[in-house]
């Protein structure tokens, strides 16, 4: 059954590429706006390793701005999140300046970092961490006090409170931040890659473009676009697995 | 020396104008070993006096001493609470709920291990060790929090309107078996309700309270023997006990 | 309320102190970070230089003019899908995938399908606006009680009646937050496509200035732009808060 399927898929898949192909090559629409499978193909094949080198690159610095994105985001929104005063005071400033577009910050690390991977990660980290640590913070806020009298009550020390009892009441709420915040962080790389770089997936699509290489260009988004949707599927199952008994009590209920 | 030694407990809330006064000078004492109820109706203040001999609130004059050591903070070690909402950790098995106090406290796994297994039998709820609060009735979630108050061995056991979640037939059937729990562990049992015949059923002497602010209007000693069943609620010895605190009750209006 | 007010306040003069304090330190290099003063002189002449406000003035037709056409268009959509849900099931996996991916990565096909002008920043916005007001639309239409209908045809209401006195009111929380956020999202996509390749507007300015490492002028930029968008949404916000408690009194009465 599952092969049948398979096969479907495949040969739909097939279809619209062929289809693809001819309304390409017909002239229907101009070659430089739409690139055709084949030309993608052979830009994959004359350049292909030029393409993964510049991958890995983006995906050095996307990897590097996530883990400084969630740990910031996680540690100040748990901080934050654990005083009343504090989270009423600072979140709505930070809901504020999540408004702004950040991309306008962008030339500012531009020249203070100059273009190589470290202002991207420093982009892409900022960009992150403001959806996550929002979301920590109402993850701390909505937890029930009779959780915090139980704490006290069977002895537990601060510590032990904040790490067996605060931390995985609040972690769905968490993990919702952390797939919006990652999300936010490889569009920042990836744009900001394009804007002004000396490597990177961005920086092919926006040089290729230049040259009216639009096999390249095309080849370069269907890389990024696989970044995204992979970054977007690992994070969704996080998501279901961590939110699964959150989801079982509130439907108990 | 008395278990519980309250004496001229007053507890007022909102300073300034015209503070609350939910606590009258009250004063009691609970010996060892006993099971003793303190009854009144709703917004009394019985909680609140139970949060001050738990050490979760202060009280504004007066003191309440436990084993004759004053209370100025929770007491793990001495006293194990259960509350109206069983709270338990969604995340956490049965069985891990109720080894939370004692693996906060650092013991060690096969002492913990088998404690546990040995109070889930006592509360009979051996078979469900590995269920999820989510997959647990109410009573049975509430049978959990009971086996967890009293993993730590406290002297005392204080209990916060436990089973008023519940409905008639399980409450009742919770009492019985919360009796004979109380046989074979011989601890102390301060017990809060609003329900007079719950209060009568369960205890070996009812302290009346009145409305707010609250104050012990009287002691009624409960002699029925033991082991206590369930007929006896509807004798008429029973139904006399409780017109007596109902008419106390209502008089202290 | 007055812990968020307190909160931007603390905030403001923690970033200008901090600001004035690191500019000043020996050790920062006073072209890379002028003092705030240097800046808001920079800030007072372009509000005075016809040609800067004329690129202002460019980029906020260009937001206008895409929000103006996205927001009725998305709106409607995503009515028609939530009151068709037949239709909703075809095009949900599409819009979802859409969702997925980061738009911004298409701005290079933009250019070469529409080259640098307004109309192709236009058309960037609009996407932008146009996927965020949808789902929320959407949204906001199943979010309407069916039994609430069921009743009001029940009695009698005419078609009109329902759109203006059920669909409305229930929809507009919803829709408001939609119409906020979809314009975020526009002035995110228009400045960057004007960063990325453009003749005029803010946003190649802020780039071209960032190129340039004229810091006193890029960041008199940051701070125009920052203080802008806070405003709009701010103002968005309010007018979703006064429209709930105009909800609420309405629906009191």
């Amino acid at each position: 059954m599952r092969r049948r399927a398979l096969v479907k898929s495949l040969t739909v898949a097939a279809a619209i590429a062929a289809a693809w192909e001819a309304v390409v090559r017909s002239g229907l629409v101009s070659r430089i706006i739409l690139a055709a499978p084949s030309d993608i193909v052979q830009a994959a094949a004359s350049d292909g390793g030029v393409f993964l080198r510049a991958f890995a690159t983006t995906l050095a610095e996307i990897g590097a701005a996530i883990v400084i994105a969630w740990t910031l985001g996680i540690v100040t929104g748990l901080i934050v999140g654990s005083s009343r005063r504090l989270a009423a005071a600072t979140a709505p400033v930070l809901s504020s300046i999540f408004a702004v577009p950040l991309i306008v910050l962008y030339p500012l690390l531009m020249a203070w970092l100059g273009i190589g991977s470290l202002s991207k990660v420093a982009f892409g980290a900022f960009s992150g961490f403001f959806p996550i640590v929002l979301n920590t913070i109402d993850g701390v806020r909505a937890i029930e006090p009779r959780y915090l009298a139980l704490a006290r009550s069977i002895g537990a020390t601060r510590l032990q409170t904040h790490a067996r009892i605060v931390f995985p009441l609040a972690l769905p709420a968490m993990v919702s931040g952390l797939r919006v915040g990652t999300g936010l962080v490889v569009i920042g790389v990836l744009v900001t890659e394009m804007l002004a770089s000396l490597g990177g997936v961005g920086f092919l699509i926006s040089y290729h473009r230049t040259l009216f290489d639009t096999g390249h260009v095309y080849f370069g988004m269907l890389l990024a676009l696989l970044l995204a949707v992979a970054v977007n599927i690992g994070l969704t199952r996080l998501d279901r697995r961590i939110g699964r008994w959150q989801r079982r009590e509130q439907a108990q209920e | 020396m008395p278990i519980i030694e309250v004496s001229r407990l007053v507890k007022e809330f909102g300073a300034g104008r015209a503070p609350l006064r939910a606590l009258d000078e009250v004063s009691f004492a609970v010996d060892k070993g006993r099971f003793v109820t303190l009854v009144g109706p709703s917004g009394c203040g019985k909680s609140t006096l139970l949060q001050i001999l738990a050490g979760l609130t202060a009280p504004t004059r007066g003191e309440a001493r436990i084993e004759g050591e004053r209370v100025c903070g929770p007491m793990p070690g001495k006293v194990g609470m259960v509350f109206q909402d069983p709270t338990l950790l969604p995340w956490k098995t049965a069985f891990a709920n109720v080894e939370f106090p004692l693996d906060l406290r650092g013991d060690d796994r096969p002492a913990r291990r088998k404690r546990c297994a040995a109070l889930l039998e006592l509360v009979g709820l051996a078979e469900f060790a590995d269920h999820y609060p989510h997959e647990l009735s109410g009573g049975m979630r509430q049978r959990v929090a009971i086996a967890r108050g009293l993993a730590q061995d406290p002297k005392l056991i204080l209990m916060d309107e436990p089973f008023a979640a519940l409905d008639e037939q399980t409450r009742t059937r919770m009492g019985h078996d919360l009796l004979d729990i109380w046989a074979a562990t011989g601890k102390t049992v301060f017990f809060i309700t609003h329900s007079l015949s719950e209060a009568i059923y369960l205890s070996d002497a009812v302290l009346v309270m009145s409305p707010r602010p609250g104050r012990i209007i009287d002691t009624i000693a409960i002699d029925f023997p033991r082991p206590r069943e369930l007929d006896i609620i509807g004798s008429a010895a029973f139904g006399a006990i409780r017109n007596r605190i109902w008419h106390l009750i209502s008089e202290a209006r | 309320m007055r812990a968020a007010i307190a909160g931007y306040l603390i905030f403001v003069v923690v970033l200008l102190g901090g600001w004035e304090l690191a500019a000043r330190l020996s050790a920062v290099d006073p072209d890379l970070l002028p003092p705030p003063a240097e800046v808001g002189a920079v800030l007072w002449q372009f509000l005075h230089d016809p040609r800067f406000l004329g690129d202002l003035a460019l980029t906020a037709n260009e937001v206008a003019a895409a929000f103006v056409v996205a927001a009725p268009l998305a709106v409607s959509t995503g009515f028609l899908l939530g009151e068709r849900l037949h239709l909703a099931e075809t095009f949900n996996p599409l819009v979802h995938f859409i969702l997925a991916v980061p738009q911004s990565i298409f701005l290079p096909i933009f250019i070469l399908a529409f080259g640098i002008g307004f109309l192709e920043k236009v058309l960037f916005g609009i996407t932008h606006a146009y996927f965020v007001i949808l789902i929320n639309s959407f949204a906001a239409v199943r979010s309407i009680p069916r039994p609430l209908v069921t009743a009001a045809r029940v009695f009698g209401a005419t078609r009109a009646q329902i759109y203006t006195r059920i669909y409305l009111p229930a929809m507009l929380p919803l829709i408001l937050t939609g119409l906020r956020l979809g314009m975020i999202f526009c002035i995110i996509g228009v400045l960057l496509a004007e960063m990325y390749a453009s003749r005029r507007g803010i946003g190649q300015l802020i780039f071209d200035w960032g190129e340039g490492q004229q810091i006193p002028e890029l960041l008199a930029g940051i701070v125009l732009i920052s203080v802008l968008t806070i405003a709009v949404n701010e103002l968005m916000r309010l007018a979703e808060l006064r429209l709930a408690q105009f909800r609420a009194a309405a629906a009191a009465g």
